[in-house]
């Protein structure tokens, strides 16, 4: 469908409200109406398209009912290349609509123009010229009709867009695939970042299993005799490396990832393809800078490692990590006090309880 | 930030309690003194403290033989007393260096620099006398200290023979101010017994003991030295390990102006480059000034370097350890190839030495790198890079340039021109290898059929033809190795990088953006450690992202506002994130300024560096408190009556709670001795960085 086309029409200023639909008979404006309310949501009617439904006996009878539904704001005329056009507003909607101040209406309108790319209040109070308090106090109350709604920007960062209420936030105003409502998607980025964490390691890491090379018969003897030198301490006098060249389990069943020898390594082009061909993102695509957005995410979150300008691979840790390092591992590196600690008094080494606990001693009452 | 302008400056504080453990309750009063008043004559220390004008020498002998720290010399007319913060700081590697120098060198190394350690500078010829005294023949079996297995001599460290030539080396070394010449140390005042000396009351043993613990301590956290025998068989032996030492650099030899402070060695340079090329007038034009801070650093390098100078000895090495390669080559125990002049006095007797401490530095980097390679890329490359550093280390003396020139304005920064010492081949690595070396573990399974070419790899990545290592012949194990060095320079620390295709392949390595990212992942570390994953996100999207306001930072982290928050505060309040309010509005008002969060690595470097001393100063209080609540009892179970017979005289609840004492100071030690690797790492390996 192709985007509708602002009118250049403002919409007339008198009072809609003084002609009140009559309850009683259906009036030809509102059979018009429920005929094109029978077709599907969101449709665009064509004045031919008008003139088949056969409620109005001849053209300028139809210009009649349309400009009745228009005033009463049961509809909105449109251009669609170059033709005229009209879309159906819900009779809630056009009953809030009716009853909006002149001010407001014409914010209504402009907001409406823009769709969803939405329009800074700013811009909007220069194309409308009103006053800055006109123009809060006009969008609050359009905003607590559930008419307009406002969104950051996430271009602008600091910018407020308005946009109707039933629109969906253009890419350009909410952000790509990550966000939601103006705020990332947790859930999603977990379980697409996991996809692709598992996809990256796949590309650039190899997973060896523990008798990948097994070469010789295992001597037991030798095997035994090391070991005691080595729980002895008694070493080579040649060769004495104070890093242990660490003999691996040759059991097949246990594994462990080494980098792969020379690899593919990913861009971010050549996983937005690939994800995109996994198809899921329910119906968005995944732009390259979307995804360079996440895996630069990614590699904060030290999951991935960036290895070139725009190459990027798994993580990889030989040992797992339960020590940081000298300081932090002490009871001082993670005190909540340490600031307040000092040579002496309530709050020192003597009466720590935290040194305490650590090395089970008793530390000074005080 | 808690900065409290009435507590002592943190590292005085650490350094005095260091001060005091090692050398004793009379040295650390002096020194304290300096701690806390800076630059200070022999008078004013006098009115400063409370010890009379002997007690004071007395301890400025001490801490003048240790080079804790500087006089002015005897040019001027009176002399002035200056901390020097680096070698304090330094007391608590004690345990560390040794067993640094004995990884590389063997025990017998290990010992002479424990020794060297123990009692500051040293004449050579005293150092023979120690290990070879005139008059009594060797004595000392070895053997005899077997409680504490460590090869470590207790019995010679605190014996005579070294107590008799400190107190001789006193009276020759050369550099100890005129004033103080009239002291003569009792023999045995140097470390442990100062105070005992001088009647100041506190056990002496307190303090001996914690000497011994810095060394052994660290012994004991290590594999432990070898149990070999550590005696010299010869005097050509002992020769021969001074002489390496000195030829790696390890041990230099003592100048006068070592003895200069940074501040008087400026000034000492600055009048000689204005005497010689400015004849006698300060230049006054900005040309002119430039030129003389070039002249200045350019003597100070020279000076430096002269320092490092390895002197000529008249007698020959034997060719075992002359041999420059092999630093991990223990040397042999061989001493029978007498050379003509081994017991006879010879020129090189009378010069003085020292540890190098700029070295010990060099090594620790060593060794941390090796560490950080092993936990991201496994054992056998973090061995293969332990090679690669250890021949560097040869010609590396120091981790960074700290008298480096502005570059010249106009001049482009010159190609870098790399020395062929600070390069390394695969081919020269791979012929280090022990024969049953496993090299080819840790790689790529067709990364190892592409060299061998031999089978397939199986699709379970199994190999078809398994790879004997013991097997394998040079050439494949130098491209097996050069493997590794790859896997090496393509991480993202870059922890080689290549340079040309001598030798197979041959690389240099780029330390100081290494140490860079060493810092990083210190502090990193330490946020983990205390704010988990979050934080250590926080601070990286800082890191690459430069000043961030709250929508912005959202946007890298991907998360929302609400959920970082927290954290941004969290690491505002320990000091390791910046905030910055600017105003838009001329009314300053929070809700129309922008806020900005910055991560600046200098400052949270030298927030989490002063927080590391400060951890460190409360470790060895804690120490102190555990010592004096078992005190009556540590003073009964050395009583000479009980030792020996611990069993007899000590009850099982008195044996019981010596044994926890033991496990404390050992748990305690091995935590300050790893604080101080992370003082190394934020302070040591690179110089300040410039921020953002
Ligand atoms: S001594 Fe205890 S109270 Fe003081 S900083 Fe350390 S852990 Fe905290």
């Amino acid at each position: 469908m192709a985007a509708p086309v602002a009118p250049s029409m403002v919409p007339k200023e008198e009072d809609a409200t003084a002609q009140g639909p009559s309850n009683e008979i259906v009036s030809p404006a509102d059979a018009l109406y429920d005929k094109c309310a029978q077709r599907s949501q969101g449709t665009v009617f064509f004045q031919r398209d008008l003139s088949n439904m056969q409620v109005a006996e001849t053209m300028a009878e139809l210009t009649v009912l349309l400009q009745e539904l228009c005033d009463r704001h049961l509809m909105k005329l449109m251009t669609l290349e170059g033709e005229p056009c009209w879309k159906l507003r819900s009779r809630s909607d056009a009953d809030k609509l009716r009853r909006l101040t002149p001010d407001e209406r014409l914010l209504y309108h402009h907001i409406d123009q823009v769709q969803a790319e939405g329009i800074w209040s700013k811009a909007l109070r220069a194309r409308t010229n009103v006053t800055q308090q006109v123009l809060t106090k006009c969008l609050k109350s359009l905003e607590s009709k559930d008419l307009v709604q406002s969104v950051m920007s996430v271009k602008f960062p600091n910018r407020k867009m308005y946009l109707l209420k039933h629109l969906k936030p253009s890419e350009d105003i909410a952000g790509g695939p990550w966000q939601s409502d103006g705020d990332f998607d947790t859930a999603l980025i977990d379980a697409i970042s996991s996809a692709i964490a598992q996809h990256i390691e796949n590309e650039t890491c190899i997973k060896v299993p523990g008798n990948w090379n097994d070469y010789g018969q295992h001597d037991m003897a030798a095997e035994i005799a090391h070991k005691k030198a080595q729980v002895q301490g008694v070493q080579d006098i040649e060769d004495a490396p104070a890093v242990k060249p660490y003999q691996p389990p040759r059991d097949p069943s246990t594994s462990k990832l080494v980098h792969k020898n020379s690899p593919q390594y990913p861009t971010a082009t050549s996983v937005a393809t690939w994800l995109n061909s996994k198809e899921v993102l329910r119906g968005k695509t995944c732009r390259e800078d979307d995804m360079e957005q996440l895996l630069e995410m990614m590699v904060l979150d030290g999951r991935l490692e960036k290895i070139s300008g725009t190459n990027y691979r798994t993580v990889l840790s030989a040992t797992d990590k339960t020590v940081y390092n000298g300081f932090v591992d002490a009871p001082c590196g993670n005190c909540p006090v340490f600031d307040l600690c000092s040579d002496e008094g309530e709050i020192s080494a003597r009466t720590c309880v935290y040194f305490g606990q650590w090395l089970e001693t008793q530390s000074e009452e005080v | 930030m808690s900065y409290n302008q009435r507590e002592t400056p943190i590292l005085a504080e650490l350094c005095t309690f260091l001060v005091e453990d090692v050398y004793g309750e009379l040295a650390a009063r002096v020194y304290s003194v300096l701690a806390r008043h800076g630059r200070q004559t022999l008078a004013a220390i006098a009115r400063a403290s409370y010890l009379n004008g002997r007690q004071i020498k007395y301890g400025l002998v001490i801490l003048l033989q240790q080079h804790v720290i500087f006089h002015s010399g005897n040019d001027a007319l009176v002399t002035y007393y200056e901390i020097d913060w680096q070698s304090s700081y330094a007391l608590v590697r004690l345990g560390k260096v040794a067993k640094l120098v004995d990884d590389r060198f063997g025990s017998k190394a290990a010992d002479v620099i424990s020794h060297l350690l123990t009692f500051g500078h040293t004449r050579i010829a005293d150092f023979k006398e120690a290990y070879f005294p005139a008059d009594v023949a060797s004595d000392d079996d070895s053997n005899d200290d077997i409680v504490n297995g460590t090869g470590l001599k207790r019995k010679r460290a605190n014996g005579t023979h070294v107590n008799e030539t400190s107190a001789k080396t006193n009276g020759i070394v050369n550099g100890v101010p005129s004033e103080l010449e009239d002291v003569k140390p009792d023999p045995s005042s140097l470390t442990n017994g100062a105070h005992a000396a001088n009647g100041i009351s506190k056990s002496a043993k307190t303090n001996g003991n914690a000497h011994e613990i810095y060394m052994d301590g660290a012994v004991d956290l290590g594999d432990g030295l070898e149990k070999e025998d550590t005696a010299f068989a010869s005097v050509d032996e002992l020769y021969d390990v001074l002489q390496l030492l000195i030829q790696r650099g390890w041990v230099r030899t003592v100048t006068e102006s070592q003895y200069l402070s940074p501040g008087d060695m400026h000034d000492k340079m600055q009048q000689e480059t204005i005497d010689q090329e400015f004849s006698g007038s300060a230049p006054t034009g900005t040309k002119d000034k430039e030129k003389m801070h070039r002249a200045i650093l350019q003597k100070k390098r020279h000076m430096r370097d002269q320092w490092l100078e390895v002197p000529r000895f008249s007698r020959k090495r034997s060719a075992e350890t002359a041999s420059q390669n092999g630093p991990n080559k223990r040397i042999k125990v061989n001493g029978v190839q007498h050379q003509p002049t081994a017991g006879a006095a010879l020129p090189e007797d009378d010069l003085v030495i020292r540890v190098n401490p700029e070295k010990i530095a060099v090594a620790m980097r060593t060794e941390q790198l090796v560490q950080l390679v092993e936990q991201r890329l496994g054992s056998v490359t973090a061995h293969i890079y332990q090679i690669m550093l250890r021949m560097l280390e040869n010609n590396t003396p120091r981790c960074y340039e700290n008298l480096s020139e502005p570059p010249v304005a106009g001049e482009a920064a010159n190609d870098i021109h790399l020395e062929p010492q600070l390069l390394v081949d695969a081919r020269a690595i791979a012929k280090k290898l022990p024969r049953d070396f496993d090299v080819c573990e840790g790689l790529d399974p067709n990364a190892v059929v592409s060299i061998t070419r031999r089978g397939h790899v199986r699709s379970s990545n199994v190999l078809s033809q398994p790879v004997d290592p013991n097997r394998i012949g040079m050439d494949h194990r130098t491209e097996l190795v050069d493997k590794h060095i790859r896997l090496l320079a393509e991480d993202p620390l870059h922890f080689a990088t290549w340079h040309s295709r001598a030798g197979f392949s041959q690389w240099h390595i780029e330390f100081d953006e290494i140490a860079k990212q060493l810092i990083q992942a210190e502090v990193e570390n330490t946020i983990f450690a205390r704010k988990g994953a979050l934080g250590v996100k926080l601070i990286r999207a800082l890191r690459k992202k430069g000043k961030l306001d709250e929508r912005a930072t959202c946007n890298a982290m991907m998360m929302s506002a609400n959920d970082i928050r927290g954290i941004v505060n969290d690491l505002t309040v320990q000091g390791f994130v910046q905030t910055q309010e600017i105003p838009k509005v001329e009314r300053r008002e929070a809700k129309h300024s922008l806020h900005l969060v910055w991560y600046d690595r200098q400052r949270a470097r030298e927030k989490l560096l002063h927080d590391t001393y400060k951890g460190m100063v409360r470790i060895l209080q804690r120490i102190a408190f555990e010592r004096e609540k078992i005190q009556p009892l540590l003073s009964k179970a050395e009583r000479s009556d009980v030792i020996g017979n611990e069993e007899k005289w000590l009850s099982k609840g008195e044996l019981d709670a010596l044994q926890k004492w033991k496990e404390v100071q050992e748990k305690l030690l091995l935590q300050l001795f790893r604080e101080d690797d992370l003082v190394a790492t934020l302070r040591d390996f690179h110089g300040p960085l410039i921020s953002v």
